[in-house]
């Protein structure tokens, strides 16, 4: 349970460093023990959970569940917002696709249309850096613009003839496992993220940013630079997701990201990530991406009808923020 | 009146109106038909929905939160509405009753969780608004009620030359708004919680009643829009309110609230809905790509926002504030929307 101390909130948030990172061991194990009594639960009653082919299916939806997660993690922990994770993340995932289908390499393409997340994650970082508009304002504009052009510009046309090797990327898996190319690279990026958070000056720094701006900006810390880099790589985490997607989907459609932008936020807020900055758990926001790929797979096979996976999902995040939230005012270390 | 004056003068108003006024003019020079009738009929219908919509998330915003619930809520009761109607037979008055006592359960709901939980209202109405379309998808199983009674449907197309009946609606509830926010203590009360929940504390308002009351109002608005987008499209739709997230945004904030509270522009907010609505029907008749809308409206928010700090802040103070990497965001806008609503001084 390393990943419990690695954002030590009671050096920036002040004060209760013990309680706090006590208490977040405790919701952590929470959210893993839920997590695995769910996993019991539907390998016994649900036929077929633990096929492998059920099981890669849920890994890979899972990684790319959790990379999404993981664009808007990082933004909350600077204390801002990204509404635009779904909007950067399908112009990638349509660039890409489109190089691909105009014959391109697929490594050189999948790569260009991430250079493209980055460069869109980049001008949100920007734009909010010279206007100093608050970043839900610049992003709900980002989102707008972006999808807009995407439409307008593919004629909301997908491209579906995309190269076998792209495809068969994602359908890779461990040797004798049924674990998704996917979610070995999302796990890799996770450790990335970790060790950015726990090991680096820019880690600390966005944290530090993230649980009190006015002081990290009257402490002398660069903080619209850390802002500026933060949203790049937002967007490169979700331009990531969305090359995965067409990958998984086989074809790039004009509505990819449409749905990720509410849907980013679950798996952190269920991992415990603070919304107000300066919190964040890797660790957490993988569990809870995989929590709800868990919910939704499982729930699917033992028959409970699809529509009420919404309601499920809506009642583990108010149970999970309110949960954490009780523990944390519960051991004082609120605000 | 000399106040009011003021108001347009000071706030993104007056620039609304005049971009307003000349969108029509442009417009009917362009094309025509958009002075025909029918079109302002259209027009004037889709620009009811949506101002309730954004009038929804101006209340939550006038208190400092959000509400992500809207278009969840619009959806449910057009939804509890049509399926009382279709399948159990109920008069249009009960069901029309019944859904709008939905959405204002919800919207209390909205408002007691995010007081006694004190979660952000943004992370609480997300999970809220998964639990409101959980139940219409559960309710529906995503297949729209059909054959709606004929008055209601009749409602969603009744006229008097280019003016929709529904309008109707919308100008009694945002008269109502008004004056409830200017005038009535319990909506002054809103504003003072909103612009500095704190002092409002330690003062002695009821921040429990104010952050309640703000979020049932933003839902009953919301269910208002729903039953009228029903009534539009003749069945209920189970997507209804699935794409009002955006709209219900952008509205209050190029018509210049601000994200942390203490704004009620109930005036920008109806002319920037308009210029949306403009927009919209200007794409229609030029046959442009529709998508358009969408990168204008994104467009819209952001120059409309940073006309309204270069107003307060000038040039230099705007650069200023931009390099010391401040996030005052629309705090600079604050002071003068807040003397919008009647002039508040405590």
């Amino acid at each position: 349970m390393a990943a419990v101390t690695e954002t030590s909130p009671g050096v920036l948030g002040g004060g209760r460093i013990w309680g706090t990172a006590g208490l977040r061991t405790v919701s952590l194990l929470a959210l893993l023990i839920v997590t695995a009594g769910f996993w019991i639960f539907f390998a016994a009653f649900a036929r077929g959970f633990l096929s492998d082919f059920n099981l890669f299916g849920l890994f890979r939806f899972a990684a790319i569940g959790i990379l999404i997660g993981f664009a808007q993690m990082v933004v909350l922990s600077i204390g801002d917002m990204n509404l635009a994770v779904g909007a950067v993340g399908g112009a990638a995932g349509m660039f890409a696709g489109w190089l691909m289908a105009m014959g391109l390499p697929v490594l050189l393409a999948a790569l260009l249309g991430i250079a493209l997340g980055c460069a869109l994650g980049l001008c949100i970082g920007l734009l909010i850096r010279v206007t100093g508009l608050n970043s839900f304002i610049v992003t709900l504009a980002a989102a707008s613009l972006i999808t807009g052009a995407l439409l307008i510009l593919t004629q909301a046309r997908p491209f579906s003839s995309l190269p076998a090797s792209l495809t068969d990327f994602a359908q890779v898996e461990l040797p004798g496992t049924p674990i998704s190319s996917f979610l070995v690279v999302m796990l890799l990026i996770g450790l990335g993220l970790f060790i950015v958070y726990r090991n680096t000056s820019l880690g600390r720094e966005m944290l530090a940013i993230g649980a009190n701006r006015r002081a990290a900006l009257m402490s002398g810390l660069a903080v619209g630079r850390v802002v500026l880099l933060t949203h790049l790589l937002s967007g490169l985490l979700a331009s990531v997701a969305g090359v995965m997607s067409i990958a998984a989907n086989n074809t790039a459609s004009p509505g990819l990201g449409s749905d990720w932008v509410l849907t980013s936020f679950v798996a952190p807020a269920i991992g415990g990530t603070l919304l107000s900055g300066g919190l964040v758990s890797v660790f957490g926001t993988v569990i809870g991406g995989i929590l709800v790929a868990t919910l939704g797979s499982g729930l699917l096979l033992i028959g409970v009808d699809n529509f009420w996976l919404e309601l499920c999902l809506g009642v583990v995040l108010l149970l999970a923020v309110g949960l954490d939230r009780l523990t944390r005012t519960v051991g004082g270390a609120t605000e | 009146m000399i106040a009011a004056v003021r108001r347009l003068i000071s706030g993104p108003a007056l620039g609304l109106l005049i971009v307003d006024a000349a969108g029509v003019v442009v417009l009917a020079a362009a094309a025509p038909a958009f002075l025909s009738t029918y079109n302002l009929f259209v027009t004037g219908r889709d620009f009811s929905i949506v101002l309730l919509v954004a009038l929804a998330q101006m209340v939550v915003l006038a208190l400092g939160q959000m509400n992500l619930s809207v278009g969840a809520i619009g959806g449910l009761v057009a939804i509890v509405e049509s399926d009382l109607m279709v399948r159990y037979g109920v008069s249009i008055g009960v069901s029309i009753a019944a859904g709008l006592g939905v959405g204002l359960l919800a919207g209390v709901i909205n408002g007691l969780l995010v007081h006694w939980t004190r979660i952000n209202s943004f992370i609480l109405t997300l999970g809220t608004s998964y639990v409101f379309a959980g139940i219409n998808l559960g309710l529906t199983h995503a297949t729209p009620f059909y054959h709606l009674p004929g008055p209601i449907s009749g409602f969603g197309q009744a006229r008097t030359g280019p003016f929709p009946h529904m309008a109707l609606v919308t100008l009694l509830l945002t008269v109502a708004l008004v004056f409830f926010l200017a005038r009535i203590v319990s909506g002054r009360q809103i504003l003072a919680v909103g612009s500095n929940r704190r002092a409002a504390e330690l003062s002695g308002l009821p921040i429990a009643r104010s952050v309640v009351l703000a979020h049932a109002i933003s839902a009953l608005l919301a269910a208002v829009a729903g039953t009228m987008l029903m009534a539009q499209l003749g069945q209920g739709q189970p997507t209804i309110g699935a794409t009002w997230i955006l709209p219900s945004f952008a509205g209050p904030i190029i018509g210049g609230a601000s994200l942390s509270g203490g704004t009620a522009p109930v005036l920008g907010t109806v002319l920037a809905v308009g210029l949306v609505s403009l927009i919209d029907d200007g794409l229609v008749l030029v046959n442009a790509n529709p998508y358009w809308v969408q990168f204008l409206i994104g467009a819209l928010i952001l120059v409309g926002v940073m006309i309204g700090r270069l107003r307060v802040a000038g040039v230099r103070g705007f650069l200023r504030l931009a390099r010391d990497g401040k996030e005052v965001g629309h705090d600079a806008v604050r002071s003068e929307p807040t003397a919008a609503i009647g002039g508040r001084r405590q």
